[in-house]
């Protein structure tokens, strides 16, 4: 039993004091898509590559427009690794709760 | 003033009041909506001593009735439909409903087929949606503080013209 006991005190306090402190996550983990509106030209690769097909392409009134869905993204990175010009990037983020869908959405739009 | 701005005041009004009460503790039943329990291990992970959610004063409780909150996980399958309807109207109101994980969000990997309802807000509506498959436990209790208003949203919607 005391030897639990010690074990115990020499453990100490193991809890995260995570809302106070920030926790960033480890080196690879992959978080939010972030997208680079200037390297991106719209060719598509990604949305065939998608697995969710949380990712699209529509036009409206002359406009291109790419659309990013956070919500349904499985993160797999495959966007990123598809994308021949670098213009998807998985960022470390991961706070993503959110009280609308509408909040989840990265849009371009470019004119043609 | 219009009745959509009185509806809203309303809104507003009753928002807080679930505030209020919500304030101090919240207590949580958690459903299983056809899920590939991926999002039942983070929720294990919640209550260890490493992340140990009832410091906040978050419980997670063995039935609806106790609950304030559900907290569903899963893309909504056929045979779970009826079982994540009956549970909605066991929980008293005031309520709020939590869909965690990407695929109670949208379908996630899913989709939406015949087995799979694709996301939970086609059946019952949603307070709050945590991305991620499966989310941190970090990112399990973020969303949580988002919907007792404890935590300030991150995440915006960014249109960009290029």
């Amino acid at each position: 039993m005391f030897e639990i006991l010690i074990k115990t005190l020499k453990t100490g306090t193991v809890t995260t004091k995570y809302p106070q402190k920030p926790d960033i996550a480890p080196l690879g983990f992959r978080g939010k898509p972030e997208l680079l509106p200037e390297k991106c030209n719209f060719c598509g690769e990604c949305v065939k590559a998608c697995p969710p097909g949380v990712i699209w392409l529509d036009e409206e009134k002359g406009e291109k427009r790419f659309t990013l869905s956070c919500c349904g993204c499985i993160f797999c990175g495959m966007c990123e690794e598809v994308c021949p010009c670098g213009a998807i990037r998985l960022t470390r983020e991961y706070e993503l709760g959110s009280k609308t869908k509408d909040d989840l959405l990265t849009i371009i739009r470019r004119r043609v | 003033m219009t009745i959509e701005d009185e509806r809203e005041i309303m809104g507003q009004r009753l928002h807080e009041k679930i505030k209020n009460i919500f304030g101090r503790s919240l207590s949580i039943r958690e459903v299983d909506a056809g899920s590939c329990n991926a999002c039942e291990v983070e929720i294990t992970a919640l209550s260890n001593p490493i992340y140990d959610m009832e410091r906040f004063g978050i419980h997670i409780v063995a039935s609806p009735r106790h609950a304030d909150m559900l907290l569903v996980t899963g893309p909504v399958t056929r045979n779970m439909e009826l079982a994540l309807l009956k549970t909605y109207n066991a929980t008293p109101e005031p309520k709020l409903v939590a869909a965690m994980g990407s695929c109670a969000c949208n379908g996630g990997i899913f989709g939406e087929t015949y087995a799979s309802g694709g996301g939970v807000d086609r059946f019952i509506p949603v307070d709050l949606y945590i991305p991620g498959c499966p989310p941190r436990p970090q990112a399990v209790i973020f969303g949580l503080m988002v919907a007792v208003d404890k935590l300030e949203q991150k995440i915006r919607k960014l249109e960009v013209k290029a």
